[in-house]
């Protein structure tokens, strides 16, 4: 242990509870990553969760001398040798073991009475990999942010699925920016983001967000109901949408769900059933009340209703009978062209919102199940060439939730969630309910990124999906600040803690924002221009 | 007919307060010839007075276990520790180890037609070791000084000797190597010799300090000491302290020891004024007497600075941290044990051993029957 | 009140022979007599009036001067951009021509202002109409003109604003012209009173929250290349003339409606080549194509024989001999078994079921000649292809069904014998 200074010693303790006792003024935190170095040159990587005080002395007589001094009773006496009789035990877990290159999950105790000592850079070289990669944060090692970046392979990551478990205000939308800010530039990612808050584009004049990337023009592309300059109205075409697509939006009897197809399958080809329902049209089998209880629930989720001429509008602009024939195509030629397609949805109901998630990705999934069958002329199967999509979509119980699944089967949302891998689809969900979501879905999410929680039951169903053992850091979780993480992932050697940098801080230090030209390259590009 | 147990109570009390006599105190008794005792008055408290100095204070302690034994063998583990303080500050040692182990193995012969108890050292600790001569430690089972009545003294009971004969040694090597002229040593106990053997290592540690300049004390905790009229004579102290109204820390001449074996002069103390503790402290003699009042003061202050740690105030923490440091716990004579005992199987011999060992087993196989 | 009209994509001298040609010049002259006769105020032509910048038959673009000539002379100026195939930046194309001839007027008059394109607009004398466009450029380079457009200046235009342009747009293009070249709607400015669009084959009419009356009207003539089967399949060609006073009153689509024309398709598959080439003789004998533009998609794979072996020549000719005006025949889809499987993979596969299939065909008892001999085993295989396929997820149980049923009735040449 030469130039480094000694914080604690190993003194006691089992596996996931090693004691160590503090250095007196080293001031070790919860959360805090510790080195062991042992004798045989290897090192061991603690974690500390949970933190107590140890005392030479009764308990009783604590009490009373600190009643002696606070009483002023106490006189001339005082406590020899204080900070070798009082002192802060940590409790701590070790997480990897360092031999060499090596780096593994420990399964020995460190040396009886060995120093430690802070975690340095050098120590976590491990977790620097090569490769296209998408970035978290740097790691935390208790309040204290190491110079670390944590990255992981974008491939990995996005395939395998994410969970983003927060309570609001503790920065899951400003990951979600530096996470994606981060991945623009790789063209073997498509991303989906469905934004109910319209926070991650940055639409409007001094908003920082994806639109300030210097590539956003070619790899970021923007719908809107509000659209500024440049980007993209939201508007889809009701010819895009089918049977099967509202089926996982609503509850339907079975008799309601046979109407759906009964006014389907004559239309197949003008594909204007959902007119159909509307101008009263009464195929056979189709009761009256059905009819009207279809037509009610289009209305609401879709805004959709008849003039007094019968012709179809929709209140709702995200949806049309004229425009919108093309913007599935477009956006899913985007993510196939390794784009990242943000959809402004905070002027949509929440099942707008998820209908257009579905009609996207569920149009992927077909594809990408047909890729994978057909070999490409380099002999593979068609999909190797394709990039990975996900999806982004928050308040996912909406999608997830048990009860959801319960009723209405799976969705497309979490038939992703346990195949997409096979199709190389993700989903990143973002949740403040974890407990909601059924075990057999979160043990697909492979990754999961988990923000401060106070409450308990939360913090249980987080704990007992995650890729790691959590339950030391039930008490972690819970002193989580704002921006601090841990990221638990079957991609990370153990849970790793980290602090997401601020979204404008990332900018500022790993990409310049879209500076306006140089004026005299503007002047030489007009020059090229005619009318 | 069957009593009442608070009325047995009752009488007792009653009769036992007869014989608390707490009105004639009466002078300190000390049978011995060569100690002239003081007179108990009130008017014989000194206060001390607080007078601070660069003098310093090395404690020395040890302690001892029988790790493994029989009637006819003894192995027993020793340690002594010493520390040093400036008042309440810890002062870090210059050289010698602070702390020294060995093992005493003691075995029984017959000789001179008595059984003999003879030892040898092992030290553990390699560098420095403060150990007694082995010589020393031979002796007759039968010698009066270790008996109990007139049974044979248990071979065990060696232990203690090696261990009081390996602190004299240490303090001594303490003296010479690690105080100054006008510092204190002061030893766990008093100075008076009590084994065979015992004067001549207190000899030389008195010279060496006397050479040095070292003033040689010992703080007695416990005290057997009477007056003449059957009081405890710190409970006395404690009265008419009490009586005076004294608040402050002092001192209390008690009697002048000239006999060689006890050559000290004997003090009461009260080393903290919220304390309830008297202890007996006894000062090599020459150098009290040597000590004007000023020295004495600046010396007993060097105490009071040490006694006021929360754990037990009015007791040196010097004390308290070598008495920590020297104690042999169960736990180690556990250790130890089981390191001899897995050496003896190795060796061949350890259904040897245990055949004798098993003389003495019974007690303890008594004790676990609960 | 008062009316002008919109038209684009005429594109002459796309067809430069014969009658087709007569008729392509003869659209663009029936619609400005149209114009004429409906005493139209103006005339706005959003690019591609002709079809390429300099066009090698001068005596259309002739034709098309008299009659714009005739035009301005009734008093009804023409405005116009120019299209992604009527001219070139760098060189001086046939209607640069035109314009300096004072026939038409060009409405693209833009200066860079700081780093923006402002557009100056031009004031119809008559009606006070504003107009104003962009025009386009070879595979949607006009993207760099949109996004440099000083949007706020033309929104602060008043009276009656009308803003050409000739591209597709994200938000309206039909879906099978999903994969054109476009730009959102967002770049063009909000509130002008007409849109007068281009470049789209296709006649529509729509609204956008900030964009009333986006309006393409499509070719006035059938077209070229692809367009052809789009008409012959019904949809309507012309142009529009739109009311106005203070704002648009009334759009009505005018169809120029020359010559009509009709549409077949005709899959081949399970027909020898001779047998092919005497079915669609057959069928070309009876079809009614007097004055017609016939569109002929053929498909399907032939049995036996190659497709080059069917005299299109000849059947073309018969066409023309009963009267087609045209004839576009499209055989894309056609190949030939004898051409043998192109997949690598999975050849074994087929090839073994082919030989099972040829073993067994035998055994069918039958007296259908498609299900016997080498017909059997083509119709066998193509029906254990169809009824291999996987259902997609997407589908639901029903639907696979359905589609199931449907592919294999077509296999078998039965579809619509069975009640659904």
């Amino acid at each position: 242990m030469e130039a480094f200074d000694v914080v604690g010693q190993v003194i006691a303790g089992k596996v996931a509870h090693i004691l160590i006792r503090e250095k007196t003024d080293a001031k070790i935190e919860l959360g805090n990553l510790l080195v062991a170095e042992g004798r045989d040159g290897s090192s061991l990587i603690l974690q500390v969760h949970n933190l107590s005080f140890g005392s030479q002395l009764d308990q009783d007589l604590l009490e009373l001398t600190a009643g002696l001094e606070l009483e002023g009773r106490g006189g001339s006496l005082e406590f020899f040798d204080a900070d070798l009789r009082n002192y802060v035990l940590a409790e701590a877990r070790a997480v990897a073991s360092i031999s060499g290159d090596r780096v593994t999950i420990p399964k020995a105790l460190p040396d009886f009475f060995a120093s430690v000592r802070h975690v340095i850079n050098e120590d976590l070289q491990f977790m620097d990999i090569p490769g296209n990669t998408a970035y978290l944060g740097k790691v935390r090692s208790g309040s204290n942010v190491l110079d670390v970046p944590v990255r992981l392979n974008v491939q990995d990551l996005f395939t395998h699925h994410v969970l983003i478990p927060a309570t609001t205000g503790r920065g899951k939308s400003n990951l979600v920016k530096v996470l994606l800010w981060s991945v623009v530039n790789d063209d073997n990612l498509g991303v989906l983001v469905l934004d109910p808050h319209d926070e991650y584009y940055g639409a409007r004049g001094n908003e920082l967000g994806l639109s300030k990337h210097p590539d956003a023009k070619e790899k970021v592309i923007y719908y809107s109901l509000a659209a500024p300059a440049g980007t993209n109205t939201l508007v889809i075409n009701l010819k895009s949408i089918l049977p099967w697509h509202i089926e996982e939006l609503f509850n339907l009897t079975d008799a309601q769900t046979e109407a759906l197809y009964t006014y389907f399958f004559p239309h197949k080809k003008d594909k204007q059933w959902i007119e159909a329902i509307f101008k009263g049209e009464r195929p056979e089998g189709v009761g009256e009340m059905t009819a009207s209880v279809l037509q009610r629930k289009f209305k609401t989720a879709l805004g959709l209703d008849v003039t007094e001429q019968g012709d179809l509008i929709c209140h709702n602009r995200a949806f049309s009978t004229t425009a919108g024939e093309a913007t599935l195509d477009d956006m899913i030629v985007a993510l196939e062209g390794g784009k990242i397609v943000v959809v402004d949805t905070s002027r949509l109901s929440d099942k707008a919102e998820l209908l257009i998630g579905s009609l996207v990705i569920n149009e992927v999934l077909t594809k990408y199940q047909r890729y994978k069958q057909e070999t490409g002329s380099s002999g593979v199967s068609k999909l190797e060439d394709k990039p990975v999509v996900s999806i982004v979509i928050e308040e996912a119980p909406r999608v997830l939730g048990a009860d959801v699944l319960s009723s209405r089967g799976d969705t497309t949302y979490s038939t992703v969630a346990r195949e997409g891998r096979k199709f190389k689809i993700g989903l990143v969900a973002i949740t403040q309910l974890t407990s909601v979501i059924p075990n057999t879905v979160l043990a697909n999410l492979n990754t999961k990124i988990i923000f401060g929680n106070e409450m308990a039951s939360e913090r249980n169903a987080i704990i007992s999906s995650a890729a790691q053992d959590l339950k030391d850091d039930y008490v972690t979780i819970g002193s989580l600040d704002k921006g601090e993480a841990i990221v638990s992932s079957i991609f990370t050697k153990f849970a790793v803690p980290i602090q997401v940098p601020r979204f404008e801080d990332y900018v500022a230090e790993y990409g310049a924002v879209n500076e306006p030209e140089d004026k005299h390259d503007i002047h030489k590009k007009h020059t090229r221009l005619v009318f | 007919m069957k009593k009442e147990t608070s009325q047995v109570a009752n009488e007792l009390i009653k009769r036992l307060d007869t014989h608390l006599n707490d009105e004639n105190i009466g002078d300190p008794f000390f049978p011995e010839r060569g100690v002239r005792p003081f007179p108990l008055t009130t008017d014989g408290f000194k206060v001390i007075q607080l007078l601070d100095s660069d003098r310093k204070t090395a404690f020395v302690d040890g302690g001892n276990q029988e790790v493994f034994g029989a009637p006819n063998f003894s192995v027993q583990l020793n340690r002594v520790y010493f520390g040093m303080w400036s008042g309440n500050r810890r002062i870090p040692e210059r050289s010698i180890p602070k702390r020294t182990e060995f093992f005493a193995a003691t075995y029984s012969d017959f000789e001179r037609g008595e059984i003999q108890y003879s030892t040898e050292l092992f030290p553990l600790s390699s560098e420095g070791v403060s150990l007694p001569r082995e010589r020393d430690l031979s002796f007759s089972s039968m010698d009066r000084s270790i008996t109990v009545g007139n049974q044979r003294a248990d071979i065990y009971r060696v232990g203690s000797i090696s261990r009081r004969f390996s602190e004299l040694v240490l303090a001594k090597s303490v003296v010479e190597n690690e105080l100054a002229p006008g510092d204190l040593l002061l030893l766990d106990g008093t100075l008076q010799t009590a084994f065979p053997n015992e004067y001549a290592y207190l000899d030389e540690l008195s010279k060496a300090a006397q050479e040095k300049g070292v003033i040689l004390a010992g703080l007695s905790k416990t005290s057997a000491l009477f007056t003449d009229t059957g009081h405890s004579l710190l409970g006395a102290l404690d009265k008419l302290a009490a009586d005076k109204g004294i608040t402050s820390e002092w001192y209390y001449p008690i009697a002048d020891g000239t006999s060689k074996d006890h050559f000290v002069f004997i003090l009461g103390v009260r080393l903290n004024a919220i304390s309830e503790r008297i202890f007996r402290l006894e000062v090599q003699r020459d150098q009290f007497l040597l000590l004007d009042e000023r020295e004495l003061n600046e010396v007993l202050t060097q105490l009071v600075r040490n006694s006021t740690d929360y754990t037990f105030p009015g007791y040196p923490y010097g004390l308290i941290d070598a008495d920590r440091f020297a104690r042999v716990t169960s736990a180690d004579r556990e250790h130890y044990f089981t390191i001899l005992h897995s050496q003896m199987a190795a060796m061949g011999n350890w259904e040897k051993f245990y055949r004798h060992a098993k003389a003495v087993d019974a007690h303890g196989l008594l004790n676990k029957l609960g | 009140m008062y009316q002008f009209a919109h038209m684009a994509d005429v594109h002459l001298g796309a067809n430069r022979h014969g009658k087709m040609a007569e008729l392509e010049i003869g659209a663009f002259v029936r619609a400005m007599d149209i114009c004429i006769t409906r005493k139209v105020d103006f005339i706005v032509i959003s690019g591609d009036l002709f079809h390429v910048g300099v066009p090698s038959d001068l005596d259309t673009v002739r034709q098309a001067v008299a009659k714009m000539r005739e035009v301005t002379e009734n008093g009804i100026p023409i405005y116009a951009i120019y299209g992604s195939h009527d001219y070139t930046p760098t060189s001086t194309s046939i209607i640069d021509v035109i314009e300096s001839a004072g026939l038409l007027t060009k409405i693209v008059r833009g200066t860079i202002v700081e780093d923006k394109l402002k557009l100056e607009c031009v004031v119809d004398a008559r009606t006070g109409a504003k107009l104003v466009g962009i025009s386009a450029r070879r595979m949607g380079l006009e993207r760099e003109h949109y996004d440099m457009l000083d949007r706020e200046d033309l929104e602060r235009l008043d009276g009656f604003t009308i803003f050409a342009f000739h591209c597709g747009i994200d938000e309206l293009k039909p879906e099978y012209l999903s994969r054109m070249d476009s730009i959102p709607i967002s770049l063009f400015p909000k509130g002008f009173d007409y849109y007068a669009g281009g470049h789209v084959h296709q006649h529509s009419e729509h609204h956008l929250p900030g964009y009333d009356w986006v309006v393409f009207p499509g070719p006035l003539f059938a077209g070229y290349g692809r367009d052809f089967e789009f008409t012959a399949k019904g949809e309507r060609r012309g142009f529009y003339i739109v009311s106005f006073d203070q704002t648009v009153t009334d759009v009505e689509f005018v169809e120029t409606g020359l010559v009509e024309s009709i549409f077949k398709e005709y899959d081949l598959t399970g027909l020898n080549s001779s047998h092919a080439q005497d079915t669609l003789a057959e069928s070309f004998g009876i079809l009614d194509v007097n004055g017609k533009i016939v569109v002929l998609k053929i498909r399907g794979v032939l049995s036996g024989g190659k497709t080059s072996d069917i005299d299109f020549v000849h059947l073309q000719n018969l066409l023309y001999d009963r009267g087609a005006v045209d004839v576009h025949l499209s055989r894309r889809s056609l190949t030939s078994a004898d051409y043998g499987a192109i997949k690598v993979a999975g050849e074994d596969v087929t090839i073994i079921e082919e030989r099972l299939f040829k073993e067994n065909i035998g055994t069918v008892k039958t007296n259908i000649s498609q299900l016997q001999g080498d017909s059997g085993v083509k119709l066998s295989l193509e029906l254990l292809r169809v009824l291999k396929e996987d259902r997609n997820p997407a589908e639901n149980k029903k639907e696979y069904e359905a589609r199931m049923i449907e592919d294999a009735l077509g296999v078998l040449q039965l579809e619509g014998v069975f009640e659904k």
